[in-house]
C-alpha cells in the first residue's frame, strides 16, 4: 500500500515534518520547484555565467591555498567559513581579498568589484552544493558514474538473473529490459532494480452475491476496502464485513522479498554490472 | 457598546494574573487537568491517568471542535494545555487556542530570517506566564503567554551555518533547557540551559569532548573533525527529579555518511547522556550507535520507567532508537540491561563489554553502494513513543525497510553529508515491545495512501491512540492492538495526541496534517 518510495534521505529529513514519499532527486529540496517565468531563467543564466567566471578566477588565484573546491588546504576552508556564509554579493569577501591578511600570510589581490562579485557567486554556489551533499558541480542524484557502480561480475549477475534471483520469471533482457542501461542513468537503474516503484497493488473482492470484482487497491484496512475497478473504471468501496473475501496481489512482493531478505552487496554489484551490459 | 464591558472583563482576568499561568508544581505530576510539557510530564511516557474515555465507551467519542491552521506544513508539535488554553506551533507560528472551543486567542506569525523554516517544529515550553519558542532562524524567544508578545530574544546559533531551532524546550525549576538542530553544514551539537527570566546562558554541554579530554581519543588525532563533529540535540529530553538528572539523546556524527573521515566511536554522538540540570555536568553516557554512518541519531525520547526488571524494582530508561535497537538502561548509572532489535537489522556485528553495538564494515556506505536495514529514516524517528504501565508495553511508530548508501566523498577530507542514500522500501508499523525482554509482542501495519509519522498516547482507560498513513485515527486495545474505534481525519499525522480534563470532561486532541481535532464524549 505504501508507495514504493525512493526517498533520498537527506540532512534535514530527520527534522522535516513533511517530505514527499516519491522518488526524490536528492538533496534537501523536498518538492519539485514550480515552473519559473522566462525573466527568472535569464537571471539564472546570468548568475550561472558569474559562477563560471568566479570558478575560473578562483582556480587561478585562490585554489592554491584554499583548495580547488574551496574546502581549504594550507589556507582555511571557505565552505565552513562564517565570514563567507554571512557575505552578501561580496560585501564581506571583498575587503579580505583586496586588503589581504598579512598577519596570516594572505596577500592582497587588486580585484575589481565585478571580479569580487564573480568570486562571491562561485563561493556561494559551492556552499549550496555542499549543503546539498554533492561535490561535483551540477551533481544531483544520478551523477554517480556507471564505472563506480559496475564493480561486480556480469556473468554472476546473469546467473543470479536466471537462477537464484528468479528475475527471468517476469523479465527478459530481450523483452522488457532490452536497452535498459541506455534508458536510465546508472544510479537510477540501480535503485530501480533494487526496488521498482509505481506498480500498484491490485485486489479481487468477492461480493455477498458471489460476484467478483478486480481493480487497483486503494484502501484496505480492517473497516473498509476500496478499489478502482478494471471492469467498469468506477471507484467502489465496501465495509469489509460485507465482503466474502479480499484477495490482494502485490506485483512487487518478489522484489520486496529479494530486497529485504536475499540481496547481498555482491548480488547488487553483480546484477548492476549485468544490467549495464544491456545497451 | 458591547465591546467595552468585554474589554473590562478581559482586563479584570489579566489582573487576577498568575491564575492562567502554569503552577510550577504541575511539572512534576502526571498529566490530568494540564498537559504542561512536550511529553505531558517529565517521564516521557505519554501515559495519561485519565479514564473517563475508556475501552467501554470509546465508541461514543465524537468531534468537539477542529482548528484550522491553514498552514502549508503539517503540525509536528505536541500542544501544551494549561488552564484551558492550548499552545502549539508550526515552524514560524505560535498559537494560543481555547481548549474548550478551539477558538483562537492569539497567533504569532514570525517569518524566519534564514535558517530552516521548512523543517518540523515540536512546540513550546511554559514557565509561569511565559512561553519559550525556538525559532527556525535559531533564536529563542520568550513570549508573554497572555498575548504572544515577545519579552526577550537571544540568538542560540548561527543560521548562516544552517543551524535552526525546532525543539520544544524542557523547563526544570529555573532552567529552560534546549538543544539545537542543523544537519547540513558540519556543526558541533550542544545542550544549553537559559535563565527563564533574562535568557542568560547558564551552561552549555558539548556533544563532543574537547581535544585532550576523556573520550577525545574516539576521534582522529590528525584532524579537526572533532570540532565540527555533529551530534545535534533536536528532541526534548526527560527528567528524574529524585536523581536530579536530565536524559537527552544526541544526533549523528559529521560528516554524516563518510565515516573514513572520522575513524573511532565518535563520542558523544548517537548517545543517551545523563546531565545535571543545574550545571550541565555529565553523569554518564551510553552510545547507541558507535561510529554511525547511516544518519541514525539517538535523539528519540529516553522514556523513564519505574518498574520491575526480573522481579526487582528498578529505575529504568527505555529508547526505541533510530538504528533499530530497543535499549533498556539502568538510569542511575547508564548500564545496559537490554539492547535488542525491534525491527529487522543487518548492520550489527556484535556488542562490546558495555553492551554497545559494534557496526559491520560491509553495511557502511561505500563508493559502489551498500545495503543497510533499517533505512536512513530509521526504525524510529521523531514521533513520540509511549509506555503504558498497565500493559508493561512500550509503543513505537516504526519502519521496516532497506536503504542503499553511497560514499561520494572518499577519504579523510570529506565534509557535510559526504554521501548519498536512498530509501528503497520502508513500511510503517505500530509495534508493542515488552520492556522486560525487548520482544515485539504485537505489530500492526499502519501503511496508507498518505504520509505520516504519528506520535502515540496511552491512557488509564485501557486505550492507545494513534493514526495510520491514510489518516485513520484509531483507539486500540493496548494489550492486543485490536481496533476499538476509528475516525477518518483526511490526512496522516506527524504530530502527537494529548489528553486533558476540563470542566469535568476529558478531551482528546489529535493533529492531522495542519488541523487540530478535539474529541470528547457526549455531554451527560
Amino acid at each position: 500500500m505504501k508507495p514504493s518510495a525512493l526517498v533520498c534521505a537527506t540532512a534535514a529529513l530527520a527534522a522535516l515534518a513533511s517530505f514527499a514519499p516519491a522518488r526524490a532527486q536528492g538533496g534537501p529540496a523536498q518538492n519539485p520547484a514550480p515552473p519559473r517565468p522566462p525573466a527568472a531563467r535569464a537571471e539564472d543564466r546570468a548568475s550561472a555565467e558569474a559562477v563560471a567566471r568566479g570558478r575560473k578566477q578562483f582556480g587561478q588565484t585562490c585554489a592554491f591555498c584554499h583548495g580547488q573546491d574551496a574546502t581549504g588546504g594550507r589556507g582555511p576552508d571557505l565552505i565552513r567559513s562564517v565570514l563567507v556564509r554571512h557575505d552578501r554579493n561580496g560585501d564581506l569577501i571583498g575587503p579580505v581579498v583586496t586588503g589581504g591578511r598579512a598577519d596570516r600570510g594572505m596577500p592582497a589581490f587588486p580585484f575589481s568589484a565585478s571580479q569580487i562579485a564573480d568570486l562571491a557567486a562561485y563561493l556561494h554556489a559551492q556552499i549550496a552544493l555542499f549543503d546539498l551533499h554533492v561535490r561535483a558541480p551540477g551533481g544531483y542524484a544520478n551523477d554517480i558514474p556507471a564505472s563506480r557502480l559496475a564493480t561486480g561480475s556480469a556473468a554472476a549477475g546473469k546467473a543470479f538473473f536466471y537462477g537464484a534471483g528468479g528475475c527471468s520469471k517476469c523479465h527478459s533482457p530481450t523483452g522488457d529490459l532490452a536497452g535498459i542501461a541506455k534508458k536510465y542513468d546508472p544510479q537510477d537503474l540501480e535503485t530501480r532494480f533494487l526496488y521498482p516503484s509505481g506498480a500498484p497493488v491490485t485486489a479481487t473482492v468477492t461480493l455477498p452475491s458471489g460476484a467478483r470484482m478486480s481493480g487497483i487497491l486503494l484502501l484496505n484496512d480492517e473497516d473498509y476496502v476500496s478499489i478502482r475497478s478494471t471492469q467498469d473504471g468506477w471507484y467502489h468501496s465496501w465495509p469489509r464485513r460485507d465482503l466474502k473475501s479480499v484477495e490482494v496481489h502485490d506485483p512487487l512482493a518478489a522484489h520486496r522479498e529479494l530486497l529485504i531478505h536475499k540481496y547481498t552487496n555482491a548480488d547488487m554489484h553483480n546484477i548492476f554490472t549485468y544490467l549495464e551490459t544491456l545497451k | 457598546m458591547k465591546r467595552l464591558p468585554l474589554l473590562l472583563l478581559v482586563l479584570a482576568c489579566a489582573a487576577s494574573l498568575a491564575s492562567q499561568g502554569l503552577d510550577p508544581g504541575k511539572l512534576g505530576q502526571a498529566p490530568t487537568d494540564a498537559w504542561p510539557t512536550y511529553n505531558g510530564d517529565y517521564s516521557g511516557r505519554r501515559f495519561s491517568p485519565l479514564a473517563q474515555i475508556n475501552a467501554a465507551n470509546v465508541r461514543s467519542l465524537r468531534l468537539a471542535w477542529a482548528f484550522q491552521t491553514h498552514g502549508t506544513t503539517a503540525i509536528s508539535s505536541t500542544p501544551l494545555e494549561v488552564n484551558g488554553i492550548l499552545y502549539f506551533t508550526l515552524p514560524s507560528d505560535v498559537w494560543a487556542v481555547d481548549a474548550r472551543t478551539g477558538r483562537e486567542i492569539w497567533h504569532l506569525n514570525r517569518p524566519a530570517q534564514g535558517g530552516l523554516a521548512g523543517a518540523g517544529h515540536r512546540g513550546v515550553a511554559i514557565y509561569g506566564d511565559r512561553l519559550y519558542y525556538a525559532t527556525p532562524d535559531a533564536k529563542v524567544l520568550c513570549l508573554d503567554a497572555r498575548n504572544g508578545h515577545v519579552i526577550w530574544e537571544v540568538q542560540m546559533a548561527d543560521p548562516a551555518l544552517k543551524a535552526f531551532g525546532s525543539i520544544a524546550p524542557l523547563v526544570v525549576r529555573d532552567h529552560v533547557i534546549l538543544g539545537v538542530s542543523g544537519d547540513i553544514a558540519d556543526l558541533p551539537g550542544w545542550i544549553e540551559s537559559l535563565d527563564p527570566t533574562s535568557g542568560r546562558l547558564q551552561w552549555r554541554w558539548s556533544s563532543e569532548p574537547r581535544p585532550g579530554e576523556p573520550e577525545s581519543e574516539t576521534w582522529p588525532k590528525n584532524s579537526d573533525v572533532i570540532l565540527r563533529g555533529g551530534g545535534m540535540t533536536w528532541l526534548t529530553g526527560t527528567y528524574d527529579p529524585e536523581l536530579n538528572l536530565i536524559y537527552w539523546g544526541t544526533g549523528n556524527p559529521h560528516p554524516v555518511e563518510a565515516g573514513d573521515a572520522r575513524p573511532g566511536a565518535n563520542l558523544y554522538t548517537c548517545s543517551i547522556v545523563a546531565l545535571n540540570p543545574d550545571t550541565g555536568h555529565m553523569a554518564w553516557y551510553f552510545q547507541v550507535s558507535p561510529h554511525d554512518t547511516h544518519d541514525w541519531d539517538a535523539i528519540q525520547t529516553p522514556v523513564l520507567l519505574d518498574a520491575n526488571f526480573h522481579g526487582k524494582p528498578r529505575k529504568l530508561l527505555a529508547q526505541a532508537s533510530r538504528n533499530g535497537l530497543f535499549v533498556l538502561l539502568d538510569r542511575t548509572n547508564g548500564h545496559a540491561l537490554l539492547n535488542v532489535p525491534y525491527v529487522e537489522t543487518n548492520w550489527i556485528r556484535g556488542f562490546d563489554e558495555r553492551g554497545q553495538a559494534i557496526p559491520k564494515k560491509e553495511t557502511e556506505p561505500h563508493l559502489d553502494g551498500a545495503l543497510a536495514k533499517p533505512t536512513a529514516l530509521g526504525g524510529a524517528n521523531w514521533a513520540p513513543p509511549s509506555f503504558d504501565p498497565q500493559t508493561g508495553f512500550f509503543y513505537v511508530s516504526a519502519h521496516e525497510g532497506m536503504g542503499v548508501f553511497y560514499v561520494t566523498m572518499p577519504g579523510p577530507r570529506a565534509e557535510g553529508w559526504g554521501g548519498r542514500d536512498f530509501v528503497l522500501a520502508a513500511k510503517p508499523y505500530l509495534k508493542a515491545i515488552d520492556y522486560q525482554t525487548g520482544k515485539v509482542v504485537w505489530s500492526r501495519d499502519t501503511s496508507g495512501s498518505g504520509f505520516g509519522w504519528p506520535g502515540i498516547l496511552t491512557t488509564a482507560g485501557h486505550l492507545l491512540f494513534t493514526t495510520d498513513d491514510s489518516g485513520k485515527l484509531m483507539a486500540l486495545d493496548p494489550a492486543t492492538g485490536k481496533e476499538l474505534w476509528h475516525a477518518y481525519t483526511g490526512a496522516g499525522s506527524t504530530g502527537a495526541p494529548i489528553t486533558y480534563k476540563l470542566d469535568g470532561r476529558q478531551y482528546l486532541i489529535t493533529p492531522a496534517d495542519s488541523v487540530l481535532y478535539a474529541w470528547s464524549l457526549p455531554a451527560p
